[in-house]
């Protein structure tokens, strides 16, 4: 029944989301495999991020882009800042349930911050190629999705580079891994979980920046997309960083494809059931290999 | 800090309770006449949604209400004398709705009554209204259930239920030259029942027409990525497009169909294409993007010219469409009061819904009359984005601009 300009449609437009759906689970996974923190608020620290890069284009007339330059350093701050102060105060014995609650907590704070800042009003930027596209083989690639999709893949790729190839990323691989055997080699794995923390909090920002680009925010929205990338990085593998960017991009895709017989209320669900399917068949992902966290 | 201030609140409304309870013994005694003849104040009891859910709304209407009363009074009154209003605040809350009317009617004995915001807020005031046998104009509760409750009492002071909202532009469609009207259509609506009754009145009417539906999909409240909806509408080429929206979801399905090249002949969308950001929020890209409206500051109407300039002398800003219909049930209540000389409970209230039943009162959003259940028997105007700027294109007596069709491209 479809057509095949609207599947090839569906699938250009499936991947550009996956991209985005990348970046953003990326951050949240990193988390887990440092800490087994389950970060509730890394979407609200999104939406941050997206109403900052509004707030910016807004009163001073910044592109979205160039507030990157001053949100990422920010939220990498705080996401050190966060760990340090808050985090490490929790017990180990009850860290991954305390910090539910905990980042919870947080998300609700900014949740409630933004709206009375800047109201429960639904924000949109305007920008003078929000509605332009190109033409690729009989399909339409819109500039914004365009660009949000190479500072996914932009960022991605340094995050990729940064854990294989620096004598940091090695040290914060091998708190992954083994956080005892880590800190007997002499890795301060407190200092290294901070800054990887940073690190998760800093794609937030890129990813709310991308995001602002073309979607409508209001203070809420961190709800709408905490499940779907939550369900990424339990079927990516809980901690493998590589195996959320491949479960976002095929839940995306997956997303975008179903959206074309069910419509658009019922594809959503194709996170929770993958979600379902991961923890009744393979609780530990399908994609992390032997690092990945087991519930 | 909501439990707190309701628990502040019933100690008050005991206070003015037993206040008006001592006034009205007062009174007993004093055995004034109440009737029409005097010079007492007409009061009218309202609730509105002043906090809550509701607030921004019911604001409005509160506001629509008092512009009314302050024209009404400059005039020197109803039927001699001067109107009071009584408003109190429900807090969005069904219950508390009920409670208020309750008061104002059995414990206040308000003359008159208004009704107060949204559909979930009507039905239950407007059944407190009939076992009082009050006259009941309301100003919000276009969705279906409010006329399917068998209301003898209640009237609705607005053009159209959101199902008639196009009415004109389907009339105008159908009349095309065969060789000339549109063939197909395309249909996205929000998952709520105002917005959906606007594309689905319209649809029902194409469909019957012959104009084939090739798209119908219905989207969640909190949908933000409109991509997936603008593809099935790009790659079906429907000549028409219908959008059942609200505001931010009608901006974000517009560009997304943009971003994708999509040209439609006709695009009509409810309530989005009429909010003064709209055109900034698709990069001033509207040509020909039409949209129904209850109503227009621009609408030749006889007492619109008055309301938009009394009103923004009052308030220093122009009456938007909640403030015009707390105004248009002020105008319809007053019609009838003054076609059947009283205001008072009893057995006025019936005399007022009778003349109502059969009578079409000129008001700022056109002359309204209403069918049995209440419902109102107009359409809405349709308003077109010509060069930058929206105007009235249908129906012809109040156009601005021509209706034009083809749309040029956006």
């Amino acid at each position: 029944m479809p057509s095949g300009a609207l599947l090839f449609q569906s699938v250009i437009l499936g991947l550009l989301l996956g991209g985005l759906y990348a970046l953003l689970a990326s951050g949240l996974t990193l988390y887990f495999g440092i800490m087994r923190v389950v970060m509730i608020a890394h979407s609200a620290f999104l939406i941050l991020a997206a109403y900052l890069a509004w707030y910016l284009h807004e009163s001073v007339g910044l592109d979205p882009l160039l507030s990157m330059i001053g949100t990422v350093p920010l939220f990498f701050a705080a996401g050190v800042g966060l760990q340090r102060a808050l985090l490490t105060r929790l017990r180990p014995a009850t860290l991954t349930m305390m910090s539910v609650l905990l980042t919870f907590a947080i998300a609700l704070l900014i949740e409630g911050l933004l709206g009375y800042a800047f109201t429960g009003t639904q924000r949109r930027i305007n920008l003078g190629y929000s509605s332009a596209g190109l033409e690729l083989f009989g399909a339409r690639i819109a500039v914004v999705k365009l660009i949000a999709f190479g500072l996914a893949a932009v960022a991605l790729t340094t995050l990729y580079l940064l854990l294989k190839r620096t004598k940091f990323g090695w040290a914060l691989r091998a708190t992954i891994q083994h956080r005892d055997a880590a800190r007997l080699l002499g890795i301060d794995t407190d200092r290294v979980a901070g800054f990887g923390f940073g690190i998760g909090l800093a794609t937030a920002a890129i990813g709310g920046t991308a995001l602002s680009l073309d979607t409508t925010i209001y203070p809420s929205l961190h709800w709408h997309w905490i499940g779907p990338l939550m369900a990424i990085i339990v079927v990516g593998g809980l901690g493998s960083v590589p195996g959320a960017a491949i479960a976002a991009m095929i839940l995306g895709l997956a997303q975008s494809l179903l959206q074309i017989p069910l419509g658009t209320t019922w594809a959503q669900t194709v996170f929770y059931v993958a979600l379902f399917a991961t923890l009744a068949f393979r609780p530990q992902g399908f994609f992390g290999g032997r690092l990945a966290q087991r519930f | 800090m909501p439990t707190t201030s309701s628990h502040a609140r019933f100690p008050m409304k005991f206070l003015a309770a037993s206040m008006i309870l001592t006034l009205g013994a007062c009174s007993g005694g004093g055995g004034g006449d109440e009737g029409g003849g005097s010079d007492d104040p007409i009061v009218i009891g309202i609730s509105l949604p002043l906090t809550g859910d509701f607030s921004e709304p019911g604001k409005g209407v509160q506001q629509g209400y008092e512009a009314w009363a302050k024209v009404v009074n400059d005039k020197g009154g109803l039927l001699g004398r001067q109107v009071e209003l009584k408003i109190l605040d429900d807090q969005s809350n069904a219950d508390r709705v009920v409670a208020d009317y309750e008061q104002l009617i059995g414990k206040d004995q308000v003359d008159l009554v208004f009704g107060p915001f949204s559909t979930r807020l009507v039905v239950p005031s407007a059944r407190v209204a009939e076992e009082y046998d009050m006259l009941f104009v309301e100003p919000a509760g276009a969705a279906k259930e409010v006329f399917e409750q068998g209301f003898k009492n209640l009237f609705y002071a607005a053009p159209a239920v959101a199902n008639d909202h196009y009415n004109y532009l389907a009339e105008k469609i159908l009349a095309m030259p065969a060789d000339q009207r549109p063939k197909t259509a395309a249909y996205a609506a929000m998952d709520d029942p105002f917005a959906q009754g606007t594309a689905y009145g319209l649809k029902e009417k194409l469909e019957a027409g012959g104009v084939r539906t090739v798209v119908d999909e219905v989207y969640p409240p909190n949908t933000t990525d409109f991509s997936g909806i603008a593809a099935k509408i790009t790659d079906s080429k429907a000549d028409v497009l219908v959008g059942g929206s609200q505001y931010q979801d009608g901006v974000n399905l517009i560009v997304a169909l943009q971003q994708l090249g999509y040209q439609p002949k006709l695009a009509a969308f409810s309530t989005a294409p009429t909010n003064p950001e709209f055109a900034s929020a698709i990069g001033n890209k509207t040509a020909g993007v039409l949209s129904p409206t209850g109503y227009s500051q621009d609408a030749k109407y006889p007492s619109n010219t008055e309301f938009v300039e009394k009103y923004t002398a009052q308030f220093g800003k122009a009456p938007e469409e909640d403030q015009a219909n707390g105004y248009t049930t002020g105008q319809v209540v007053a019609a009838a009061v003054t076609a059947a000389g009283c205001a008072e409970q009893g057995d006025c209230q019936q005399k007022l819904i009778d003349w109502l039943r059969t009578n079409t009162v000129e008001t700022v959003v056109g002359p309204l009359s209403w069918d049995d259940t209440g419902k109102p028997k107009g359409a809405h105007m349709i308003q077109q984005w010509v060069g930058g700027d929206i105007k009235i294109v249908l129906p012809e007596d109040v156009k601005e601009a021509e209706f034009s069709y083809p749309k040029p491209a956006w």
